[in-house]
């Protein structure tokens, strides 16, 4: 029961935060833009948070997977569809079952009992909330030229730039995750005949 | 809101705060290399919300760069964590514990 | 005649007009005056590798290079003396070789023979030989014989080289070789506690001495940048010369050598104790030779003093009071031997008194009769004490005159010459030095002086009194085993006995114009005449019946008074006057001044005042010194390295080998830097 507190909270949350979009839609009379992009935040902040604060890990991985779904959304409002496919199929269908695969591998049977914080998880709760208000801070006070948002990049147009402009560097990164393939597939090897 | 830049980049600090705040807290060696693709994630946003507001300039092709700029990132982020989890499974198998603060062979 | 003939025929004497108009002396000098000492050298190092075997026999050899010695330094001095050719009136100057050729460093190793050098050369040579003579006998159940005569050869070097040489730094390395060679003749009975730490004394009480004569040589280099005795005197002296160091100074450096080696006053503490070493030792250095090195330092150096009166004033000063102080004390002292040594303190007195008022031949003088009377005493102290199967304390003795005639009327004749009877060696000197002292208008000197005279006289027969006349007071065993020494004993004793009676008349007349005035003249006169004209003192002719007949009478009434007064208390038994001692005057006459017979007996506690000083003080000095080092110095050296140490512990706890602890500090760096540039962009 108690493990299911935060998901309860986050559920609560995330309630509350449709209800604020929802009133701000049909009351304030807000564009859709902002009400999608207040809801999706509101989720992507949320999961991160549930990502780093919850015990179980593999409901840490689910969280990443949400928040994941999200930043595609907020991508889409951006104007990046490209972008988003590929966030959703590159981030949450590899690498977030790859992780998901790795915790099963390493999982050890007294995980739910074990700490969940090191020692110095306030100094780095202070750190991290210093850095948001540095950034926050920076981002405020800088004079951003005006500039109307909202283009829908079509990929034909971005295909042309990948592979006119930047072929050197797809092509490099091919590269590099043909050494990332290998150097994973020696590392993770089991020695021949040695201890599994 | 979704009008302006501030908007997107203040979410992209507080994504970033809170994926920094992951890998300096947890045991979990895999829950580091998540905060780790939390904060990759946030610097993918910001660069897309820098491109989508013409700091590369104002044509399609100019703003594509951003997207040309995150997915390398997002390139590399798999790679990354690829590897990353073959050294954190390779390690385990040695210590028999997937949490970090028990691996302090490098101890003075 | 040629004036140079090298190397060739045997001695020619000629006393007869040479081609440079005087009497010549014409030998192969070159190599005869370095076999002076090349010969003592031979003999040193024969006697040191191969003495051990040779057992009785061991003496052969060095006595023989000293009696070759002897005879080339009489030769020499005969020379030197009569101003003969080729030394002529300044001295014959032997080049032997360059030992430091260092460019404005120049030192060479020379080796000066003037009438100065000779007057040493007869006193060491001589008296050197009959104490090897002597130390036959009376070493002669010694198991360390052959090493005994091994270093009276390499003291004889050093004494000869000290006197012979002609350029400070030579002299300097003479004198701490004198200066060794006593520290391994006191100390030669080692395995006598007290022995060892007589010589040790002597060493180290030399070695405060040799500071300043070091320095001093030093501070003559910085003013003329020679080192050649003459030519750096010259320079100094001569007239509108700026020397970077004062004469003064220089004067009282040398000074302070010559009090460390002649034991003047606060540098006496040595001689007394010296006595631990065997009595030939005792007659040779400490009262014929090594003791005389400062009179010598201070006679050649007579033109640096005689241009420094304060100087001068200082040395007299130190010398009388050294007398007087000596003196005092030996009245009252037990072992014969101890009242010898503050005899020598006391006579050396006398000879700086007259250094100090600038009657430098009548100190030259002193140390020559001196080193005769001094050593003869000495040497037949030694045969009473082999007499009487080694028992040193007077009050033990007693009546020796009938068993041991020859030592006794040596003896004898030794303290009539110390006492300043006429016509023995001692009166001679001793009158001129007084005589000169008034003369050049010293009262206080001649004073003073006047009083260790009736000092000297009264404890030089309370010695004879308590040795030789009365009762025996030892033991009857004792008493029936005494017997004379051998004739190698005594001969020495009988030819001393006859210069120490005779060469008062042979170098002391005609008086006032003496022959041994002639002889130094050369060397002195001009020292004097500078003091003359400073003081503007200028003694007249000589008057014999006038001023001088006085000083006379005065020198020979006070020591008639003293001896008087040494029979009426510890009797006499001459032939005519048969007085008994009385020991109940003696104790009543101590007792009614106690503090000054405890203060003369106990030596007026400079030996206890020496221990509070160095030892107990300097010892407290040490200590804290050294717990300043260990604390302080190397707590501090070691300090620093447990600083680094405890730094490198703690700055240690930061590798945890974490990576997680690791990326906060890169967190905080990043915060640091961005939240700067924030603040100051922003400024």
């Amino acid at each position: 029961m108690r493990a299911l507190v935060p998901i309860l909270v986050a559920l609560a949350i995330m309630g509350a935060v449709t209800g604020v979009a929802v009133l701000m839609l049909v009351l304030l009379g807000q564009d859709w833009a902002d009400v999608l992009l207040w809801l999706f935040a509101a989720v992507m902040i949320g999961s991160a948070l549930l990502v780093v604060t919850m015990r179980d890990i593999i409901r840490c991985g689910l969280a990443m997977i949400v928040c994941f779904g999200a930043l595609a959304g907020i991508y889409v409002i951006l104007g990046a569809p490209l972008l988003a496919a590929t966030q959703v199929i590159v981030y949450i269908g590899a690498i977030s079952v790859l992780i998901l695969f790795a915790i099963m591998l390493t999982q050890t049977k007294d995980a739910p009992r074990v700490l969940v914080f090191q020692t110095q998880s306030a100094g780095a709760a202070v750190a991290a909330i210093i850095i948001a208000v540095i950034i926050a801070l920076a981002v405020t006070a800088t004079d951003w030229p005006e500039v109307v948002g909202g283009t829908w990049l079509d990929t034909a147009t971005l295909s042309e730039v990948l592979f006119n402009e930047y072929v050197l560097a797809f092509e490099v990164v091919g590269v590099l995750l043909l050494a990332a393939v290998v150097g994973g597939v020696f590392l993770a090897k089991r020695e021949p005949g040695g201890p599994s | 809101m979704s009008q302006s830049l501030d908007a997107y980049l203040i979410l992209s600090g507080i994504l970033f705060a809170i994926g920094t705040f992951g890998f300096l807290a947890r045991r979990n060696a895999i829950s580091m290399l998540m905060s780790i693709e939390l904060m990759l994630n946030a610097v993918n946003l910001a660069i897309i919300a820098f491109a989508a507001f013409g700091a590369f300039g104002g044509s399609p092709a100019e703003i594509s760069r951003g997207s040309v700029i995150a997915l390398m990132v997002i390139s590399v982020a798999a790679a990354e964590a690829t590897v990353g989890l073959a050294i954190i499974i390779a390690i385990y198998r040695n210590r028999r514990t997937p949490l970090v603060d028990e691996y302090d062979a490098m101890r003075q | 005649m040629s004036p140079a003939s090298p190397f060739l025929t045997g001695p020619i004497v000629a006393a007869a007009e040479g081609a440079a108009g005087g009497p010549t002396l014409d030998l192969p000098w070159n190599a005869l005056i370095p076999l002076i000492l090349g010969l003592p050298i031979f003999g040193f190092l024969f006697t040191a590798a191969v003495g051990r075997r040779l057992g009785k026999q061991a003496h052969w050899v060095p006595v023989l290079a000293v009696f070759a010695a002897w005879v080339i330094a009489m030769l020499a001095a005969y020379g030197a003396l009569t101003h003969a050719e080729p030394f002529g009136e300044s001295g014959l100057v032997v080049e032997l070789y360059t030992w430091i050729p260092a460019g404005g460093f120049q030192v060479e190793v020379n080796f000066l023979v003037d009438s100065l050098t000779a007057c040493l050369l007869i006193v060491v040579t001589t008296i050197g030989l009959l104490v090897h003579v002597y130390s036959v006998g009376y070493m002669g159940h010694d198991p360390g014989y052959w090493r005994f005569f091994a270093y009276l050869n390499l003291f004889m070097v050093s004494m000869l080289l000290l006197v012979l040489a002609d350029n400070w730094l030579v002299v300097f390395v003479a004198w701490e070789l004198v200066g060794l060679s006593s520290y391994l003749l006191i100390g030669f009975w080692y395995r006598k506690n007290s022995a060892a730490l007589a010589s040790k004394k002597a060493f180290i009480v030399n070695r405060v001495g040799d500071v300043g004569f070091a320095l001093g040589i030093m501070a003559i280099f910085v003013n003329t940048g020679t080192l050649n005795i003459r030519e750096s005197i010259g320079l100094m002296t001569a007239d509108g010369a700026q020397n970077a160091i004062p004469l003064v100074v220089v004067a009282l450096l040398v000074f302070a050598g010559a009090m460390g080696k002649s034991a003047q006053f606060p540098l006496h503490v040595w001689l007394p104790d010296a006595m631990e070493g065997p009595t030939p030792v005792s007659a040779l250095i400490h009262a014929a030779t090594m003791v005389n090195a400062g009179v010598y330092l201070v006679a050649r150096a007579n033109l640096l003093f005689a241009h420094s009166v304060e100087a001068m004033v200082v040395v007299a000063s130190i010398g009388i009071f050294t007398a007087i102080l000596a003196a005092s004390i030996a009245m009252t002292q037990t072992d014969i031997k101890r009242v010898l040594a503050y005899s020598t303190l006391s006579q050396l007195g006398y000879m700086f008194a007259a250094l100090g008022v600038g009657a430098f031949t009548a100190a030259i003088f002193h140390l020559m009769t001196h080193g005769f009377f001094k050593g003869l005493l000495f040497l037949g102290s030694g045969s009473v004490i082999h007499a009487v199967h080694e028992e040193q304390d007077m009050r033990r003795m007693g009546g020796l005159r009938r068993k041991i005639p020859i030592t006794y009327v040596t003896m004898l004749i030794g303290s009539i010459a110390i006492a300043g009877i006429p016509p023995l060696a001692g009166f001679f000197s001793k009158d001129e030095i007084l005589g000169e002292a008034f003369k050049l208008g010293f009262a206080w000197v001649w004073l003073i002086g006047i009083v260790v005279a009736i000092m000297t006289a009264f404890y030089m027969f309370r010695l004879i009194g308590l040795t030789f006349w009365g009762e025996f007071r030892g033991p009857r065993e004792i008493w029936d085993r005494i017997h004379e020494s051998p004739r190698v004993m005594t001969i020495p004793l009988i030819l001393l006995a006859i210069p120490s009676a005779l060469i008062g008349l042979a170098l002391g007349l005609p008086l006032g114009d003496s022959v041994i005035h002639h002889w130094l003249a050369p060397v002195f006169d001009e020292g004097v005449h500078v003091i003359e004209e400073a003081r503007n003192v200028h003694p007249g002719p000589y008057e014999l019946f006038g001023i001088d007949g006085f000083l006379i009478g005065a020198s020979v009434a006070v020591a008639v008074a003293g001896i008087l007064a040494a029979w009426r208390l510890f009797g006499a038994e001459l032939p005519g006057i048969r007085i008994g001692p009385r020991h109940g005057a003696v104790r009543a006459i101590s007792a009614r001044v106690p503090f000054l017979y405890r203060a003369s007996l106990n030596k007026w506690w400079f030996d206890d005042l020496n221990h509070l000083l160095f030892i107990v003080i300097g010892g407290r000095l040490a200590a804290a010194m050294f717990w300043f080092d260990r604390v302080v110095v190397d707590g501090t050296v070691n300090g620093i390295g447990s600083l680094t140490v405890s730094a490198g512990r703690g700055l240690r706890q930061v590798q945890t080998g974490r990576v997680q602890n690791y990326a906060l500090g890169i967190a905080v760096g990043l915060i640091v830097m961005a939240g700067s540039y924030l603040i100051l962009a922003g400024r």
